[in-house]
């Protein structure tokens, strides 16, 4: 490649410090209006399939509810409820085929469910004991807590696949905060230059806890980052699942056929608080809520599927009991493991226990004794 | 149809700006500057290679200490600080030493920097900091400085330095996006030399252009020819301008091109092909300036040797002030780390006294062998 600028480039214009102002209204990639209404192409997916995504979504938010209520109880751990944000999550990891990986924040749990995830592995992460029962053949890592870090984490994995000569793609997921992380930027310019297998969703959800998006980055679309680190950068309509699915495999097929990353806005919302230890209202109008209430995506997918006859009150009905029991038996199946033993951390954090936290571990052990013995008891 | 490579973000850079082609043709609108400063550009450039050059030598000899090579860059370097004025703040990196000397930093306290010694002279109305080793992280500090100036209310701006290999760096993107937010009142001028020590630049980023990489944080981005001293004036003027009058900071990207070495350190005929340095010879900023000046009888072959000459002894005057310096004690670099000394650093330093009285050898004076690569 030639350093030289080539020749048409070198203008003998006056200096243009403007903005390109080319941001049609169309540039939000849409299929489902809020009403439901059909205004895209539909990708090709079997009513079957598409009913699965509903029930993917419903389900996502009976678990959201029931985390937060049992996090009130003093039954779980700090929680990032996930509602208004179901059709992302189902949108972006519905395309991925099994050898695919998923490498996720906190908030796309549903992404993790349809990759394979059992419930039980989820809520013991947010329990607070170890994630030690995600199936390592799933492919998909704990969820990250760590602002931003899964997306190096992400473009390391491509670039494994790629050396291994693999047909694999890794979609991994961040917030619109965690763009503005120096990380978020390496991990894009890294993806660009070695034109990783990766496909970046940004689940811009408008707030990261209490900071606005207007207040996070001055672009216009978070999406604008993508010419800067040379790759695409697509917007799309994070509560329209159709729209979400189409885009996500579009990308996904670009970076299997060695095309390279993608960067994927989708523009979704956060209904509830950022965490269980966080209050919204304190910071964010109760208008605008209402707002985007009305563009909820699950209301709107099941507008699409009652006005096409592929949903009717009684089936919904029916998919609503049938999650319900799937996360109150996980509950239970939850509830009936007895918490881990402090010292265990330390074995899950390398696969073989380096030397100083061995130490660590062997203090923390007498330590523990002492206390038991001082109770006039042994520890466990 | 494809969704994805359709909405490929809308691109700020259609051009590069000029002025002056490689051969000193003007081909664009000349700033409206006076000959007496037209012939101080020239000035600035000459002094630039010859203090180089001169460097690079003196390195070799052991009189000084690492050098980063500034040989192809002055008109870049010229350009962005000329528009500054006084009490406009300026970062650099390494190889903005000539931007430092432009803004008014005198030239001993730099060649002391260079020899490994304490930058302690800056004089503090220079609004320049000494320049900054560690890879993009002026940046932020530029963008920490521009902020004070706006919450002071003060009409001042900032203007900041770097590589094309520092803005890989995640803190210089953090920086765009902080200034972006808040409108800082800064310039980010990255001077793209094509080469980030052995990394050539499409192995930097897979952008088209290091300015397009504004657009994602909300700010305009603009190319420059960066070895088109008149070119860069006017385009830093213009963004200077626009933060003066608060509509926050612009990114340019300077193309330019690393003449010599990274460093002393380096030898670039390792990794860099000897068609492509002859190939930016032909482009060198001072040639173009140069037959611009002559062209409008501003400037004689005989003026320019006398010019030389009096930069030449300028050049020595500094290194004679500098070589006359009391050599430093190694212990004294802890008095220069905060206002008031940690205890931290207190005790260290009482370790190292202690050490040096075991082991008077052990580093006192301007030994550039104990210097790192």
């Amino acid at each position: 490649m030639s350093l030289l600028i080539p020749e048409e480039v070198v203008s003998k214009k006056d200096i243009s410090f403007k903005v390109v102002d080319d941001k049609p209204a169309d540039r939000i990639h849409r299929i489902l209006t809020p009403e439901g209404e059909v205004i895209g192409t539909l990708p090709k997916l079997s009513p079957a399939q598409l009913v699965g995504f509903y029930r993917w979504m419903i389900l996502g938010r009976f678990f959201s509810d029931q985390m937060i209520a049992l996090q009130r109880q003093g039954r779980m751990g700090t929680f990032a409820p996930l509602q208004g944000q179901e059709a992302t999550a189902v949108g972006l990891a519905a395309p991925l085929k099994p050898e695919d990986w998923l490498v996720a924040s906190y908030r796309e749990n549903i992404s993790h469910l349809i990759k394979g995830v059992p419930l039980l592995a989820l809520m013991k992460q947010w329990g607070g004991h170890f994630a030690d029962n995600y199936p390592p053949e799933l492919n998909a890592p704990p969820f990250q807590i760590v602002l931003g870090t899964q997306t190096l984490h992400a473009v390391g994995i491509a670039q494994a696949i790629k050396y291994n000569n693999q047909s694999h793609v890794v979609v991994t997921t961040i917030g619109d905060g965690a763009t503005s992380e120096g990380d978020f930027n390496e991990a894009l310019n890294f993806a660009g230059v070695f034109k990783a297998p990766v496909i970046f969703v940004v689940s811009n959800n408008g707030w990261a806890i209490s900071t606005p998006r207007r207040k996070q980055t001055a672009a216009e679309y978070i999406a604008d980052r993508g010419a800067g680190f040379g790759m695409p950068g697509c917007v799309v309509d994070g509560n329209d699942v159709l729209a979400v699915y189409q885009v996500v495999s579009e990308a996904i097929d670009r970076a299997r056929a060695g095309d390279g990353p993608t960067l994927i806005e989708a523009i979704t919302y956060r209904m509830g608080a950022h965490t269980t230890a966080d209050d919204p209202t304190k910071y964010r109008p109760q208008t605008d809520l209402e707002e985007w209430t009305k563009c909820g995506p699950i209301t709107r997918f099941r507008k699409y599927l009652i006005n096409h006859d592929m949903l009717t009150e009684a089936k919904d009905k029916t998919l609503h009991e049938e999650v319900e029991a799937e996360i109150l038996s996980a509950v239970k199946e939850y509830e009936a493991i007895s918490p881990p033993a402090p010292y265990q951390q330390f074995n899950q954090v390398y696969a073989e226990t380096p030397s100083q936290l061995q130490r660590q571990q062997t203090d923390l052990i007498q330590d523990l004794n002492l206390e038991a013995v001082s109770r006039n008891g042994s520890y466990a | 149809m494809s969704l994805v490579a359709d909405q490929i973000s809308p691109a700020v850079i259609d051009s590069m700006h000029q002025v002056l082609t490689p051969e000193g043709k003007v081909v664009g609108q000349l700033p409206d500057i006076p000959d007496e400063q037209l012939m101080q550009f020239y000035r600035w450039m000459v002094f630039g290679r010859i203090s180089s050059q001169r460097f690079v030598a003196l390195q070799r000899q052991g009189r000084i200490g690492t050098f980063s090579p500034i040989d192809g860059q002055e008109a870049a370097s010229v350009g962005m600080a000329a528009p500054l004025q006084q009490k406009d703040w300026l970062l650099g990196s390494y190889r903005e030493y000539l931007a430092y000397h432009v803004k008014g930093v005198p030239f001993p306290a730099q060649v002391k920097q260079w020899g490994g010694d304490i930058p302690d002279d800056y004089p503090a109305e220079s609004r320049c900091v000494p320049f900054q080793i560690v890879l993009g992280t002026q940046v932020l500090h530029t963008v920490g400085i521009a902020q004070a100036i706006k919450y002071e209310g003060e009409p001042q701006v900032a203007v900041v330095g770097c590589g094309d290999g520092a803005t890989s760096e995640g803190d210089f993107n953090e920086a765009l996006n902080f200034a972006g937010v808040f409108k800082a009142p800064v310039v980010f001028m990255v001077q793209n030399n094509g080469w980030a020590i052995s990394t050539p630049r499409h192995k930097q980023s897979a952008a088209r252009y290091i300015a397009d990489r504004a657009i994602g944080f909300g700010m305009p981005g603009c190319l420059v020819d960066g070895n088109d001293v008149l070119a860069v004036y006017q385009v830093v003027a213009d963004a200077v301008a626009r933060a003066r009058a608060g509509d926050g900071p612009t990114l340019i990207e300077a193309i330019t091109y690393r003449l010599g070495a990274h460093t002393t350190a380096d030898d670039p005929t390792k990794y860099r092909p000897e068609a492509e340095v002859e190939e930016w010879e032909k482009r060198d900023p001072i040639i173009r300036y140069r037959q611009f000046l002559m062209d409008r009888s501003m400037l004689t072959e005989k003026e320019d040797k006398v010019l030389h000459e009096e930069l030449n002894t300028e050049f020595e005057e500094a290194i004679a002030v500098y070589e006359a310096l009391p050599p430093r004690t190694p212990q004294q670099h802890f008095d220069l780390v905060f206002a008031e000394q940690s205890p931290q650093l207190q005790r260290q330093q009482a370790k190292l006294l202690e050490a040096l009285e075991t082991e008077p050898d052990s580093g006192v004076n301007h030994d550039s062998s104990l210097m790192p690569l």
